[in-house]
């Protein structure tokens, strides 16, 4: 997945994998994975074909109204996401000033001219977690969540989320 | 050597998990793996000298932040570390042969360490009866990883099964690869490609491994891994007051 967003980004058609070998899942998916000699030598190469997600929507700690935006704890995928896809929206637990970005450029991690759209959405990675703000899983609402699922009742689990009736 | 009364098979696997480790040795584990989490900790406690990346993006956080849940997708794996390194850049440094160590874990394996993580049973591949977690990462990582070593908490004929029918991934035969159970260490060794029985832990018998193992095991005399000492019980209670070890235990 993480080599197929990267060929979504670098604008390239495949990716060739390190790994990969052995995996019945190569075989499986012809039109996602396809086995193919480097053009340098001799070794097999594992490729994936390129991801381009029509929307990424990725929640941070902190982004102004440009949608320059800051990841404060571990960061993931989400710099490669906002890359590969066509477009993405921000959901940010805060607005904060453009200032916070130029006192230290190097901690935005996505840039503003990536983004359509922020949403100020705070808590909005719960039942999740959003390090350092809430640290760890909301089972009982994880296990609503599910209930919802499977009961085709997500719309009204996200009202009552929203209006903190859970 | 002191050894420890007071154990049962999770300090067990703990301290097998811990014993793999060597000096100098680049350790990554998966998501939902409180076992190894914690014997990492435990690791770092009792002094070994190695480098723990972690899925948190995490470098050698501080070990003695304690584990408040069985995820390993939490702070307690982040805070305290001395550099941040992504999981793309995990699979790289991997890739590229810089990894010495992968503990990972399976639905179910046969003798060939063959490896189902993605389904189980079923009709085919998109109609099974279990979808599993997924394990693209798995299936990148194990072909590459100096050391892959598989953990799992249970030990009976429903994970240890004569033929998976969907591989995840596969063992690379020029690498060596080790599973650890809650009763014994199987090992792969290089340039073969069945899995032999290594060891046995010291409150079991190779008849009691075979009774509980689907495929063929010929080896009948093997090594009985020392238990236990009390410096590693105590690393591992040091490093996990609230009991996170035994979460896949219950």
């Amino acid at each position: 997945m993480i080599h197929a967003l990267r060929a979504g980004a670098y604008g390239i058609p495949f990716m060739p994998v390190g790994g990969m070998w052995g995996s019945d899942l190569v075989a499986l998916r012809p039109e996602f994975f396809q086995v193919m000699k480097s053009p340098f030598g001799d070794e097999e190469v594992v490729c994936v074909k390129a991801l381009v997600p029509d929307y990424a929507i990725l929640h941070v700690q902190e982004a102004d109204v440009y949608g320059n935006a800051r990841i404060l704890g571990p960061s993931y995928q989400d710099a490669l996401m906002a890359r590969a896809a066509k477009k993405v929206i921000l959901t940010t637990e805060r607005i904060v000033g453009t200032y916070r970005m130029q006192e230290e450029p190097k901690l935005t991690a996505i840039p503003h001219f990536l983004v359509e759209a922020v949403v100020e959405l705070p808590g909005g990675a719960k039942h999740g977690i959003c390090y350092p703000e809430y640290l760890t899983v909301d089972w009982d609402a994880h296990k609503a969540y599910q209930k919802a699922v499977k009961a085709d009742e997500v719309p009204q689990f996200a009202a009552k989320m929203l209006e903190g009736r859970l | 050597m002191e050894y420890g009364k007071d154990y049962g098979k999770a300090e067990m696997m703990a301290v097998a998990i811990i014993r793999e480790i060597q000096d100098g040795d680049i350790v990554f584990h998966g998501l939902a793996s409180s076992t190894p989490m914690v014997a990492m900790k435990a690791a770092k406690a009792l002094g070994k000298d190695f480098t723990y990346v972690t899925l948190s993006d995490g470098v050698d956080h501080d070990w003695q932040n304690p584990p408040k849940v069985a995820s390993t997708l939490t702070a307690n794996t982040y805070e305290g570390s001395v550099a941040t390194f992504g999981l793309d850049e995990i699979f790289d440094l991997y890739a590229s042969g810089k990894g010495d160590i992968a503990f990972l874990s399976c639905l179910q394996m046969d003798k060939s360490g063959r490896i189902a993580m993605s389904v189980l049973g079923g009709k085919d591949y998109d109609h099974p009866k279990l979808r599993g977690p997924g394990g693209a990462g798995s299936a990148t990582l194990t072909p590459v990883t100096k050391r892959t070593i598989i953990w799992k908490t249970q030990h009976d004929t429903r994970t240890f099964v004569p033929h998976v029918q969907f591989a995840t991934t596969a063992p690379a035969v020029d690498k060596p690869f080790t599973v650890i159970t809650p009763l014994c260490i199987f090992r792969k060794p290089v340039g073969e490609k069945l899995l032999k029985l290594d060891s046995i832990f010291p409150y079991t018998t190779v008849d009691e491994v075979k009774a509980n193992t689907g495929w063929e095991i010929e080896e009948t005399d093997v090594t009985v891994l020392d238990p236990p000492t009390e410096a590693e019980l105590k690393a591992l209670k040091k490093v996990d007051p609230n009991g996170i070890l035994y979460y896949e235990f219950k």
